[in-house]
């Protein structure tokens, strides 16, 4: 064979030549920019490429932490997180299966010659799957299905079924477009699977364990365990506590993310948890803990493909409360039993309150609501029920009220103080005390003739008080109500723990107490203040209005000799007694004890006989004040004491709203409250040092 | 003869309930006894392709009857390496070059089942991959070490069988 | 150059085609190729089981004739302490029948019991099996429990005719419920069988393990079951919890292993659990065999 020289394989014309080293030139300069290119974005740019990268191909998950406990004084827990078991159905394991079904619907439309929808066949396929998996789950923990012995198979679900049943389209839809690389939740509670039945404990483990038991291992189905909130003893202290709702704002952890360009990650988390009211919603901040998060790559279509990193949640801390359970529930469970002519529950507060440090023991409310009802979502109907029967409020520390006769304790100190009486001069009282051109009554239509300070603290003498308050006038007066604080807002925080809420409980009653004078009148359009009115708030009645919870101050401040208490919900051992803009009451010794014995006489003797407790003698003062219910006049029963008597270490109030129909007295209809709290913290008391007492405050 | 394949399906079952009980005495730990891959390979060399093509697929079903792994993997399998083996017998030439066979069918058999199990386990969705993949190698490892090993006994076994039924003696090295 | 391999590439397309008509073939079909060939290689089990049988009867018969009498005086001994027993259990057993009579009680799930000798052991990554030598013909079905004495052994998961296949507690494919001792609360955990690490066989994984659970000092915890679950009775042995515990990813529990009361390989006999009537699961699982087949469709 003849070897072709090189030279006869190329053009000998120059024009060709040329033409030749152009094209030649043509490609070495394309090369060269791939090339060049090439090597920019291997050498050069590939730290920013691989950060787009990481962007499009990645994402967090956000997981929230789980809440802080929450436990009363002495340790026992109030608030809890609960185990739930969810069932969830994997999306994207289903996919060939919905896919599946897609088909077989599209040719059934087509059989039957419809015109073919093919986004509303995708999304009845998506669901159709879903039901059938659901129908597939409520078949192995429903015990309650018929013809089980015969081997039945999963039933369809049919209209009359609870809505647990069946999967809702909307929520479906809501889920693909918001999260669908997370799995659809099927069923939400497995303990609790149906809203219809409120099941005993036992019976959701029971349910629990036959999803766990029974369900075949491996499919799409996963069975899922989160924490939800628990409020063990059910209603107890709802009020205190609160409740939680949903958030999307989770606390993040950035710091340990500052490696990935989190700004542009696709972020997708589960819904949080955040106060919605109580001490859960004042120290949030406390209780909330830090999101754990997951970086996933993500499949084309949008699913989580696998876990690259993740760093776990962090449980919020504890809140250690001042309350003591077996105190409230004492108040709590003697507040349910009064009731009206028809049965139903009589509105109310109970407040107890550790003299010394000013720590709240019990702190009560009704009517209630129970925190776990709206621990997952709050349901109209529930919100309505509560709302009906005005359960939202906290009556300790948010209802107003006139005090009524508790306040005479006040006018006696005002009119010692000022001097216009001493503690062992004695008034003629009739049977009633004439005001301008009105009458006053005394509520014993007989009078009680010859009353010093001790007799009328203990048969609380309306005549007495109008005397002395009339003489002091409505400046004394009002100065001395201020004095023991009661137009100060409570409850506010004294220690730097959380910032956020300025109060300890949400919304305490602060720029409506009313301490009432001649300004506040002519401001309100009521005209000028006579001596009327003076009378009438020497006995607590009138503009006067206050917190159950001021008043219990009022008597931890008497039981220690002082003006002010300063009140917490939260327990603090290391409490120095001390209490903000507390001073000595300014009586004299003999003054005081004429004082104290009038408020002991009042239980041994006087109103609030009926509820003497023989082995505990303590200090009370009875009130029963006038309201306008429905514009007609209606009574509060009042009780504010301390005890023991002689060397006081709890100071408490009580309040009960009568209603139109019912004779609400302040001895008769709030002293069980108060005695049964005593008769509590007396055994408690007598237990010796650490050891607690049996309880019969029991979870639910 | 028609039913030669089945003949030496019979004379190959001692072997893989030998190897069944090899996995149970070494219950404790992970490793199975897998020789189905070196099975195939001394049969491939004397039978005709489509019985060569059945003795697979059945030697593959009977490993998978009772075993976790999607139903069809390793017979299809094991039935294409047959097709490749009885098209390429010159591959087979020798007794080096036949053990070398084993070996690569049952690495590769060992593989393909190994990772179909694990799918259906649901292995890839919890994600670590660094594991399985230091699963698969001692596993595979192991079967290519049992090829080695159990493969001539198992193969003069099944010859004897063949050379009973009259088959063509195998091709050899030119 | 071979003279088949013009012929190659015809074949190749043909077991291509013959691998989609598997895959569109009805569930039944696969069904049944797996059965038959499950129950070809079933004689073969039962030998195997039975050679072990026999060579344990050699082994036993090579036995002193005085241990052989020592033994069984202390079996007869045994026998009649047994015998007093089992009669006041009858005693019980009626109180106990009364009493639920009375507290109209639902009464918990009743069993037949099929023991079974255990033929071979089977264990890979990703599952751990033995194969008993009782099947469907002898009453047993897939998804009833599998224990020994009182410790749980697994659950069976495939029944052949005369064979069937047992998930063991270590297998990725088991899941139950237990309680832990000195779990007051008795809150439910979860064990789940998991895939093995390294030449490590697989182990059981204890999840769901309340964070306040204090792990008690001395002996490790035992694990029971629930018995709430309608598949296992109450109380039977799981295994014992593992000191190391691991807060899981979610910050929310924690998780620890099992280790199983006996060398789950050791095994000689078991007794299968067969509930009078089929539980929901077992007619899933039966469905489920179906639905599996259909989704390589």
């Amino acid at each position: 064979m003849r070897e072709t020289p090189a030279a006869e394989a190329l053009p000998s014309s120059p024009i060709a030549k040329a033409r030749l080293y152009l094209v030649f030139l043509l490609f070495a300069v394309g090369f060269g920019y791939v090339i060049v290119g090439l090597a920019l974005r291997q050498l050069i740019q590939t730290g920013d490429l691989k950060a787009q990268y990481d962007t499009q191909s990645r994402r967090v998950v956000l997981r929230p932490p789980s809440r802080g406990l929450i436990y009363d004084r002495n340790g026992y827990v109030l608030v809890e997180n609960r185990i739930r078991w969810s069932i969830k159905a994997d999306l994207l394991a289903l996919q060939p299966e919905i896919h599946r079904k897609y088909l077989a619907l599209i040719k059934a439309e087509r059989v039957r010659g419809a015109p073919v929808e093919f986004d509303k066949l995708q999304d009845k396929a998506r669901l159709e799957v879903l039901q059938g998996w659901l129908d597939r789950v409520w078949y192995v923990i429903d015990e309650v299905q018929p013809n089980k012995r015969t081997g039945a198979r999963p039933r369809p679900v049919r209209p009359d079924d609870e809505p647990e049943r069946r999967v809702n389209a909307a929520d479906l839809r809501k889920h693909l477009r918001e999260r669908r690389a997370l799995p659809f939740v099927l069923v939400t509670d497995l303990a609790f699977p149906g809203s219809g039945r409120a099941l005993r404990p036992e019976e959701g483990q029971r349910t629990i364990a036959r999803f766990i038991d029974q369900f075949p291992v491996n499919g799409p189905i996963s069975l899922q365990s989160d924490i939800v909130r628990s409020y063990p003893h059910g209603s107890l202290a709802a009020h205190v506590l609160g409740y939680i709702k949903d958030t999307d704002e989770l606390p993040e952890k950035v710091n340990e993310l500052a490696d990935l360009p989190m700004d542009n990650l696709q972020k997708l988390q589960y819904t949080g948890k955040k106060g919605a009211s109580g001490i859960e919603q004042t120290f949030d901040a406390v209780l909330k803990g830090m999101s754990g998060w997951e970086l996933w790559t993500k499949t084309s279509s949008g699913y989580n493909k696998e876990l690259v990193a993740s760093n776990p949640a962090q449980q919020g801390s504890a809140v250690n409360l001042s309350l003591d359970r077996d105190i409230q529930c004492a108040a709590e469970r003697a507040l349910a039993q009064i009731k009206d002519s028809k049965g139903e529950l009589l509105p109310g507060a109970a407040v107890m309150l550790d003299v010394n440090t000013g720590e709240i023991l019990a702190l009560a409310s009704q009517p209630t609501f129970d925190p776990n009802r709206l621990a997952d979502r709050v349901t109209q109907v529930y919100f309505d029920e509560v709302d009906g029967k005005g359960g939202w409020m906290n009556r300790a520390i948010q209802g107003l009220y006139a005090p009524g006769s508790t306040f005479k304790v006040i006018t006696a100190i005002a009119g010692l103080r000022h001097g216009i009486v001493d503690w062992d001069d004695i008034l003629e009282c009739g049977p009633s005390f004439r005001v301008g051109a009105r009458d006053f009554p005394e509520h014993d239509p007989a009078g009680y003739g010859q009353v010093n300070l001790e007799k009328m603290l203990a048969v609380s003498c309306n005549v007495w008080n109008y005397m002395v308050g009339v003489r002091l006038g409505q400046p004394r007066l009002a100065a001395e109500a201020r004095r023991f604080g009661l137009d100060t807002p409570l409850l506010t925080h004294v220690s730097d723990l959380v910032n956020g809420s300025p109060y300890e409980l949400p919304y305490p009653a602060a720029r409506t107490l009313v301490v009432p004078d001649a300004a506040y009148k002519q401001r309100n359009g009521f005209g000028p203040w006579t001596d009327g009115d003076t009378a009438n708030s020497s006995i607590g009645q009138g503009y006067i209005l206050t917190t159950p919870l001021h008043m219990a101050c009022v008597a931890a401040s008497l039981a220690r000799g002082e003006t002010r208490t300063t009140p917490s919900i939260i327990h603090d051992p290391g409490r120095d007694g001390r209490h903000v803009g507390a001073e000595p009451i300014g009586i004299t010794e003999a003054q005081l004890t004429a004082l104290r014995s009038g408020l002991e006489r009042c239980v041994t003797e006087g109103t609030a006989r009926t509820v003497r407790i023989p082995e505990l003698p303590y200090a009370a003062k009875t009130g029963t004040s006038e309201y306008f219910k429905n514009g007609e006049k209606a009574h509060l029963a009042w009780i504010i004491g301390y005890a023991p008597a002689d060397n006081p270490a709890v100071a408490f109030c009580v309040l009960v709203e009568g209603q139109l129909d019912t004779s609400t007295w302040g001895g008769k209809t709030a002293g069980p409250v108060a005695r049964d709290m005593l008769t509590t913290w007396a055994r408690k008391a007598e237990a010796p040092a650490g050891a607690q007492p049996p309880s019969d405050c029991q979870r639910k | 003869m028609v039913w030669a394949w089945f003949i030496v399906l019979l004379a190959t079952l001692p072997g893989l309930w030998v190897a069944d009980l090899l996995t149970d005495s070494l219950a404790g730990t992970n490793l199975v006894v897998f020789i189905s891959g070196a099975a195939i390979v001394a049969p491939c060399r004397r039978l005709k392709r489509w019985q060569a093509v059945l003795f697979a697929a059945c030697v593959g079903f009977l490993f998978e009857a009772r075993r976790p792994i999607p139903l069809g993997t390793l017979p299809f399998l094991l039935a294409g390496l047959s097709i490749f083996l009885t098209s390429n017998r010159i591959l087979l030439r020798n007794t080096p070059l036949v053990l070398r066979g084993a070996v690569l069918c049952n690495t590769l058999a060992c593989t393909a089942w190994f990772t179909a199990a694990g799918l259906r386990a649901g292995a890839f969705a919890q994600g670590d991959l660094g594991d399985f993949t230091l699963q698969l190698l001692i596993q595979v490892g192991f079967a290519a070490a049992i090829a080695l090993l159990v493969f001539v006994p198992l193969a003069l076994i099944q010859d004897a069988a063949m050379d009973r039924t009259g088959l063509p003696p195998a091709l050899e090295s030119p | 150059m071979d003279k088949h391999r013009q012929g190659a590439t015809a074949s190749y397309v043909v077991l291509a085609l013959c691998a989609v008509v598997w895959v569109v073939l009805p569930a039944a079909v696969h069904r049944f190729a797996q059965e038959a060939f499950a129950e070809f290689q079933a004689p073969a089990l039962h030998l195997a089981g039975k050679a072990r049988d026999l060579a344990r009867f050699w082994e036993l018969k090579s036995r002193d004739k005085e241990e052989i009498l020592a033994a069984s005086r202390d079996l007869a001994r045994a026998n009649a302490a047994l015998e007093l027993q089992l009669r006041r259990y009858e005693d019980i057993r009626k109180e106990n029948v009364r009493l639920r009579e009375m507290l109209r009680y639902n009464p918990p799930p009743e069993y037949l019991t099929v023991v079974a000798r255990v033929a071979v052991r089977d264990s890979s990554t990703w599952w751990q099996r033995i194969v008993i030598r009782k099947g469907s013909d002898d009453g047993v079905r897939a998804g009833c429990p599998v224990i020994f004495s009182d410790r749980v052994i697994g659950k069976v998961a495939v029944a052949h005719h005369t064979t069937s296949e047992v998930d063991l507690i270590t297998s990725p494919n088991f899941r139950c419920t237990g309680f832990l001792e000195s779990d007051e609360q008795n809150r439910i955990v979860l064990i789940t069988g998991a895939p093995g690490r390294g030449l490590a066989s697989g182990r059981s994984r204890v999840t769901a393990i309340p964070q306040d659970y204090v792990y008690p000092v001395g002996n490790a915890p035992k694990v029971t079951t629930t018995g709430l679950g309608g598949v296992y009775p109450a109380g039977l042995i799981l295994g014992h919890l593992e000191g190391g515990q691991r807060t899981t990813q979610d910050g929310n529990f924690r998780e620890s292993s099992l280790t199983p009361t006996r060398d789950l390989f050791s095994l000689q006999e078991v007794t299968v659990l067969v509930p009078k009537y089929p539980t929901p699961g077992e007619i899933l699982l039966e469905d489920q065999a179906q639905k599996r087949l259909d989704e390589l469709r």
